[in-house]
């Protein structure tokens, strides 16, 4: 029940002004963590500024997309939209310069993958990888906890793609179109492309699938607005038509703008700029994360030892023993 | 047996009463300190027929030919495989051939004949009825379980009875001394007839004896753990806690669509939503799953948070 969703409660936010401002904050508490002794006059020169992380989020949610349809073996649609919502609600809380999105990109379609119970193994996931699959699962592994966290472990996503069903077998029920199942391939092109878009954050479910459907029979020359004033919205709802019809009109234009393709160009200058500023206690090829998970390794075994060693103590005091030169123990 | 004499270092029964005659696979007895003494390395020949033996393989001798000793040995060895029972066989015959087979081979091994094929055909015969033979063995170790498990009990009975009389000895005695004291403090203190203070304690005595050979043996019904005998025949469970705690009460959920109101769960069988769905087919209906649930969802999730608006909030 979306009503009732975590969903709906903490991941819905009101306008793209919100959204933005928010992703701004993000950038720049990344820019003050860890540029402190910048001139803040240029620090736009070394780090990324939000419209630049915008791009690559946005570049990163279309090899999303591309992941999830080359994937073997093929995944329902619900996977996909899951890893979305992880993937964009992630980066409203974090800066792409401290988490790779590479990186982030194929953790949320894992963690979707189990959500959404499409049952696959590690070993199965990390075979649609290219290059080094050992190191991918590692990642993967490493930072699903991360994303669980940073989602603060809500999990379930309401879809657009049930609300599509419900739509139709509601116009084929109670509506006058003939052969509502012609809308469906319109219908699923565009939620498709809807996903690349913000409008999943700021519209409910239903009302992305409402838009799909009313989009898909108006590229048919279809009439749906009788059923929607008269059928859906008829008997109590005709007060709330027109903010409905607001946030249709406002999905629609969203879905529009994705088409802008990026400049290659400018993505290639940003992957460069990307990888001298990105955090290297995240980055797995750098020093300094190859120290820290040694460290943890090292503080675990440093642990064990004290631990055993108090063990030993006490044995030894229990048993009164008193060896000179106990062994030591590994 | 007293002649009997180990034909290594000829020590015999007589010479040394704790001689205990040992034996291997090859059938030949040596004494044990001569297995001592020849196996100190865990393996060596036999010094009769000059076979390779093991030491762990040397058990004691307990019939007084070796070769008997040898064939009990080889039958155990091919019992272990060839053990069917006379459930497995269809004709009474079969059955009859089958512990025929199993003769001639354990008396071919046994006599040295033809040892090559007869160890062939027992290969054969393990790679043929691997299964049977690994379901048999289980089940022979089921029937062994339960053996012990009966003579555990027995065990257990015994002891309990033992206990019972000790207990039951222990008791009368102290009686007895009580009661000699008893008299003796009346003898002493009293004023009455010593002669009728003694009749009256016989007396008592006699009574008490009486009322002991009356009263029937209590009978043991359980194990000094605690657990009933037969516990195979009755289980009982411990007593179902009650709770005395405030009875739940059930309020339905009031769910607030944010959006139409979907049609109801009776609307939907009644109002035509069904005619456009896949029905469900006989397996999934076994599994519990309806096309009406599925439809109700689809349609409820498409009208909830229609009206969903975070703007004026």
């Amino acid at each position: 029940m979306f009503p009732t969703s975590s969903q709906c409660k903490y991941w819905m936010f009101s306008s793209e002004e919100e959204l933005d401002s928010l992703r701004v904050n993000a950038n720049n508490k990344h820019i003050e963590t860890h540029g402190k002794n910048i001139n803040p006059a240029t620090k736009y020169d070394i780090f990324l500024n939000p419209e630049e992380e915008r791009l690559m989020v946005k570049r990163f949610e279309g090899h999303l997309k591309d992941f999830c349809k080359r994937f073997q073996p093929p995944m329902p649609r619900c996977v996909t939209g899951t890893a979305f919502h992880y993937f964009k609600r992630f980066y409203i809380k974090n800066s792409v310069m401290n988490y790779h999105p590479k990186e982030i990109m194929v953790t949320c379609i894992y963690l979707a993958c189990k959500v959404e119970e499409f049952n696959v193994s590690i070993l199965q996931f990390v075979a649609n990888i290219k290059g080094d699959r050992e190191k991918a699962a590692d990642i993967i592994l490493n930072n699903e906890l991360l994303l669980m966290e940073q989602l603060n472990f809500q999990l379930a996503i309401h879809n657009p793609f049930r609300p599509v069903e419900g739509l139709l077998i509601d116009i084929k029920t109670r509506g006058s179109l003939h052969d509502p199942e012609r809308l469906r391939v319109g219908t699923e092109q565009f939620l498709e492309r809807v996903l690349l878009t913000d409008a999943l954050l700021l519209y409910a479910p239903s009302q992305v699938a409402l838009a799909a459907v009313l989009h898909a029979a108006s590229k048919l020359q279809e009439n749906l607005d009788s059923y929607v004033t008269e059928i859906l919205f008829g008997r109590d709802g005709s007060d709330k038509l027109a903010h409905l019809i607001d946030a249709v009109r406002a999905i629609r234009s969203m879905e529009k703008t994705v088409d802008i393709a990026a400049d290659k160009n400018l993505m290639k200058t940003l992957d460069k700029k990307l990888e001298k500023c990105r955090n290297p206690e995240n980055n797995p090829d750098s020093d300094i994360y190859k120290k820290k998970m040694q460290a943890l390794l090292d503080d675990e075994d440093d642990l064990y030892n004290a631990i055993s060693a108090q063990n030993q103590e006490k044995d030894d005091s229990a048993l009164r023993m008193s060896l000179p030169n106990s062994p030591e123990v590994a | 047996m007293d002649d009997f004499a180990c034909p290594r270092c000829r020590t015999t029964k007589f010479q040394n009463p704790s001689l205990k005659m040992m034996v291997n696979v090859c059938g030949h007895g040596l004494c044990e300190s001569c297995v001592d003494l020849l196996f100190l390395k865990g393996s060596g020949s036999c010094p009769d027929c000059k076979i390779p033996l093991r030491r762990n393989n040397f058990r004691v001798q307990l019939f007084e030919d070796a070769s008997v000793e040898k064939e009990v040995d080889i039958r155990k060895r091919v019992l272990r495989d060839f053990n069917k029972k006379e459930e497995d066989f269809a004709t009474l015959k079969e059955y009859n051939d089958y512990l025929e087979e199993i003769e001639s081979i354990v008396y071919n091994l046994s006599n040295n004949i033809d040892i090559i094929n007869t160890n062939k055909k027992i290969e054969q015969y393990k790679k043929d009825n691997r299964e049977q033979i690994q379901k048999n063995k289980n089940r022979l170790g089921r029937e062994e379980y339960e053996i012990e498990e009966i003579l555990e009990m027995e065990k257990q009975v015994n002891e309990a009875r033992k206990q019972a009389i000790l207990m039951e000895e222990s008791e009368a005695k102290k009686k007895r001394i009580q009661r000699k004291e008893a008299l003796l403090d009346e003898l002493m203190f009293s004023n009455t007839n010593a002669k009728n203070i003694v009749q009256t304690f016989a007396q008592q005595a006699k009574e008490e004896k009486e009322e002991e050979l009356k009263k029937p043996p209590t009978k043991i019904t359980k194990f000094s753990s605690g657990i009933q005998f037969g516990r195979k025949s009755q289980t009982t469970f411990l007593p179902v806690p009650t709770d005395d705690g405030p009875t739940y009460e059930y309020t339905p959920i009031v769910v607030i669509p944010n959006g139409p109101q979907p049609p109801l769960d009776e609307d939907v069988g009644t109002k035509g939503f069904m005619n456009h769905i896949r029905l469900e087919t006989d397996q999934e209906r076994a599994g519990g799953f309806k096309t009406n649930i599925a439809c109700l969802r689809a349609l409820q999730e498409a009208m909830m948070g229609l009206y969903h608006t975070k703007k004026n909030m």
